[in-house]
């Protein structure tokens, strides 16, 4: 019986393991970790800063609310209101671009998608990388392509910031999206590496590499917070409820032991 | 339940318990109940706090904002807000001298039991800047229909020989003067209410005072 | 009108007594907690009963709570969720309490079954206990799988349109059936307004009114123990059974320390994990159905998956398979048994015809058929299990090495339904379905071969007594 209980153990805990990795590795597209801190609030606010710059004039955050980003991220009502609404007077209005779906639909052949949901849709190392692998493509319609979304209807809406960048190579990949060789990749100030692509910048932007990597990092933590805001209280009511739990578990354990001295 | 088992092979006689047994038996079962109980009350928390308004609900009843500069002497505008009229009205010189005449005829001269903010509980109920201005729910306070504008001076079918002006509803014929309050001797018992508002120049914010000057 | 006074049963206050003349309060109390008598030997599997009774009543609060907030309309569904999470205060503490309380239902009812199966709870005089059990496992399924489209996600979309796709195969009738399903040429509001109305009211009151047939039955019987021997038999000079304790206040105090248990596992994940790596809310189902594209890889929710592997192995390879083993086993069984010559004759025929109809029949169909038989397999366990003992403590080795390779099979399925299919999964899922059939097609041989060992008279109790 004890044999059993453990193979059965063992085995639930191989299954969940083995399908947490499967979950997460996305099988066969190399993706870059951000650094993400919900408690970063300056992060977060130079992410949500972006985003309504540069996001939400085409695409909709339509289950979010204004009123609710700024109390989250700590950011003043009269900030918000200069710095961050751009599509409405009230506050508490839900977050939606000015743009008609149509109109974008005639532009880019698609209706942006919404991005509310996005970081919990594409998973936000998803979303780094594609954030970060636009490149100058003259042969596709907008001009730019993106190598980890080929043939992306989506021009880079953040070239000012970037710079131009150009595509040199796809480096090649195991199953698992790992680069093979990587310690062998050598790359000077002009290339980067996104995801396995390595692109040449031929147009410097307004930030540099490592600066615009950290403020797509920005970004990205902002969308992840877009996707849930609870994320911001459930951990920490979680423990709390569960350092109730484990003393009124110790009380039951007690009573029951109390209880059971009746038995012999 | 210490007292509820069965004589049973299994189970001791209670009896057979010492005080002190019984003693520890009542307190660890008290304080496992008292903490169960804390749980409890803050299981249900939770879903005692989803059922009041939502962020949907509190951004439609978010304060309205109407430019008052455009209003008449003597005429009378409704702004909705949280689902009620708002009245809005510009009394003249006229209708001002008139409700100090019908006071003895009024249930509740100085809003004594009725509903507004402090800076309205006056004579007028009005703010004491800017008197000739009514700021007024036109709910009635019987059982919440909508009253009619009454807003000529003299005689009225419904409001009397004499009337001064007012509001008449036409439900169960309560009587309102210009600034709401109640006449005697009809079903509505206290004045209609002023909900809260503030001005931002020629802006009234209704539903929302703070910062008020 | 004379009240009829029940005296066998002292009321303790004026109240009660006033109560008891005109409902059996004080009755019910006694003969279903207070007086209940349980075997002493319950060990950890046993908690597992009342902890799906917790989980049905967490869905059942929590689910009334969701539907005051909820729209059941396409064009609304997928936003009313998010308004749940976002705008509802505490929303998305009781959105994720129902999603994740569904997979807990399923953690909680396979544990539940498994006891009951290693310790024989099925066995001779319980099998109706058993019988509306497995009803309740169907009802479940039925409720989770119509609860699942209800957010309107793509997977939510999808899903339902394989699953209620199965019915095709039915001949003749079946594509009338899986309109009639939907209410409309595809998956549509009237099918989202239908499920949720099978959700919300039908689907919750079967399960409630089965799960007092199961406690009443239960009652009726005795609850069985992790020695499978009867404490009934055994009584004191009072009557009541030497090995039984009162179910109150021993078990409920012991099943406090499960709910806690259960409750510190539930919060856990409902606060850190809600997600679960994908496997509690999956992250297709965070875009909104999208009739014209499908998601990259359609899986169901993971307490389904064991069954949709089944689906999924049955092609022209696994029937050829089946084939053969109805003969090999209509052969052995003719060879090696006792049984009159007609008998033989009889079980022969029925093997050559079991295997031209699987031979000449569509792997489609048997998909279907195949995961129904999954699930009605286990309606069949009492009759199917033939050794003179209940509990595993007592059984022969072949019962044990069976039940180990059927859970571990168990086990494969279920982790290969929440994969994309290739040709070794299909072909491991294969030989896992053939396991599994074949654990409950043999049980009548291998529980009936070996040496059990001797019953004890009395219960053993645990190490710590």
């Amino acid at each position: 019986m004890k044999k059993l209980s453990t193979l059965l153990v063992s085995i639930l805990a191989s299954i969940t393991l083995s399908s947490t990795a499967f979950a997460a590795g996305g099988g066969g597209v190399t993706l870059d970790e951000p650094y993400i801190n919900m408690s970063d609030k300056a992060s977060l606010q130079n992410g949500a800063k972006l985003f309504v710059n540069y996001c939400l004039s085409c695409h909709n955050a339509e289950y979010a609310r204004y009123n609710r980003v700024a109390e989250d991220l700590e950011i003043p009502l009269y900030q918000l209101k200069q710095n961050l609404m751009f599509t409405t007077d009230k506050e508490g209005d839900l977050m939606k671009t000015t743009m008609p779906a149509e109109d974008a639909k005639d532009w880019f052949g698609v209706t942006p998608p919404d991005l509310t949901l996005v970081s919990r849709v594409r998973k936000p190392n998803w979303v780094y990388t594609y954030l970060r692998a636009f490149y100058r493509d003259d042969s596709s319609p907008s001009g730019w392509d993106n190598s980890l979304f080929e043939k992306v209807a989506m021009p880079h809406a953040m070239y000012e910031l970037q710079g131009v960048q150009s595509l040199v190579e796809r480096l090649p990949i195991d199953a698992s999206g790992k680069i093979i060789d990587k310690d062998k990749v050598e790359l000077d100030e002009n290339h980067t590496l996104v995801g396995n692509a390595i692109f040449e910048l031929s147009h410097p932007g307004e930030m540099t590499p490592a600066e615009f990597d950290k403020a797509m990092a920005d970004l990205t933590g902002f969308l992840v917070y877009l996707a849930e805001p609870a994320i911001m209280k459930r951990k920490t009511i979680g423990v709390y409820s569960i350092a109730f739990l484990l003393i009124l578990m110790g009380l039951c354990y007690l009573l029951k032991k109390e209880y059971w001295r009746d038995l012999h | 339940m210490a007292d509820n088992h069965v004589s049973d092979e299994s189970v001791q006689h209670s009896d057979e318990n010492s005080v002190e047994d019984i003693k520890r038996r009542r307190f660890i079962t008290g304080i496992t109940a008292g903490f169960g109980a804390v749980g409890g009350a803050m299981a249900v928390t939770p879903f005692v706090m989803s059922m009041s308004p939502s962020e949907r609900a509190k951004n439609a009843g978010a304060p309205v904002q109407y430019d008052y500069s455009k209003i008449q002497e003597g005429q009378m505008v409704k702004v909705e807000w949280r689902g009620k009229p708002v009245v809005l009205l510009k009394r003249t010189p006229e209708m001002m001298q008139g409700l100090k005449e019908i006071e003895g005829s009024l249930a509740d001269v100085m809003s004594d039991q009725s509903i507004q903010p402090e800076y309205a509980k006056n004579e007028d109920r009005s703010d004491p800047a800017k008197p000739e201005l009514l700021v007024m729910e036109g709910v009635c306070t019987h059982l919440g229909c909508s009253p009619v504008e009454k807003l000529a001076i003299g005689p009225d079918p419904q409001m009397g020989d004499d009337s001064q002006g007012g509001f008449f509803c036409p439900c169960h014929g309560s009587k309102f003067d210009l600034a709401g309050r109640v006449y005697k001797n009809v079903p509505a018992t206290t004045n209609m209410p002023v909900p809260p508002f503030k001005f931002e120049g020629n802006v009234i914010v209704i539903g929302d005072d703070v910062g008020r000057a | 009108m004379a009240i009829h006074r029940h005296d066998n049963h002292k009321s303790a206050n004026g109240f009660m007594k006033w109560m008891d003349d005109r409902m059996p309060v004080t009755k019910v109390w006694n003969e279903h907690l207070a007086e209940y008598m349980a075997p002493k030997n319950f060990n950890f599997w046993y908690y597992f009963g009342s902890l799906a009774i917790l989980v049905l009543v967490i869905q059942l609060v929590t689910g009334i709570f969701l539907t005051m907030h909820y729209k059941p309309d396409a064009a609304l569904a997928f936003a009313s969720v998010e308004y749940i999470m976002r705008d509802v205060p505490y929303g998305w503490l009781i959105r994720y309490m129902h999603s994740t309380g569904a997979s807990m239902f399923f953690v909680v009812v396979y544990m539940h079954m498994f006891r009951g199966i290693i310790y024989g709870s099925h066995r001779e005089p319980r099998e109706l206990v058993w019988l509306i059990g497995c009803v309740i496992f169907v009802a479940l399924m039925a409720e989770a799988f119509m609860g699942y489209l209800l957010p309107w996600g793509n997977m939510s979309y999808w899903g339902a349109q394989v699953i209620i796709s199965l019915f095709d195969v039915i001949p003749y009738f079946g594509p009338m059936l899986t309109e009639w399903i939907r209410g409309d040429f595809v998956i549509s509001d009237a099918t989202l307004n239908r499920f949720f109305a099978f959700h919300v009211i039908l689907l919750p009151l079967i399960l409630v009114a089965l799960v007092f047939l199961h406690l009443v039955a239960l009652h009726h019987v005795g609850s069985n123990n992790p020695d499978g021997i009867d404490i009934y038999e055994e009584l004191d000079e009072n009557g009541h059974p030497k090995d039984g304790i009162p179910f109150h206040p021993y078990y409920t105090v012991k099943d406090l320390v499960g709910v806690c248990g259960f409750l510190i596992i539930y919060l856990g994940i409902i606060f850190f994990f809600p997600d679960l790596g994908g496997i509690f809310l999956e992250k297709d189902n965070f875009a909104t159905a999208n009739p014209l594209q499908t998601p990259p890889d359609i899986v169901p929710l993971w307490y389904f998956t064991p069954f949709y592997s089944i689906l999924r192995a049955s092609t022209d390879t696994l029937l050829q398979f089946f084939a053969y083993s109805s003969v090999i086993i209509a052969v052995a069984a003719a060879l090696l048994t006792k049984f009159e010559i007609k008998v033989k004759a009889g079980i022969l025929v029925a093997g050559i015809v079991a295997a031209l109809v699987f031979m000449n029949s569509s792997g489609k169909a048997w998909g279907v058929i195949l995961m129904a038989a999954a699930i009605v397999c286990f309606f069949l366990l009492p009759w199917l299990d033939r050794s003179p003992v209940r509990s595993i403590r007592y059984r022969s080795w072949p019962f044990k090495v069976a039940l180990a390779i059927f859970i571990v099979a168990f086990f494969i399925l279920g982790y290969l339904g929440m994969n994309a299919p290739t040709p070794v999964k299909t072909l491991m899922a294969q030989v896992c379905t053939c396991i599994y059939f074949a654990f409950f097609v043999l049980m009548p041989w291998f529980t009936s071969i070996g040496k059990t060992k001797p019953l004890p008279t009395r219960l053993t109790m645990p190490a710590e007594h």
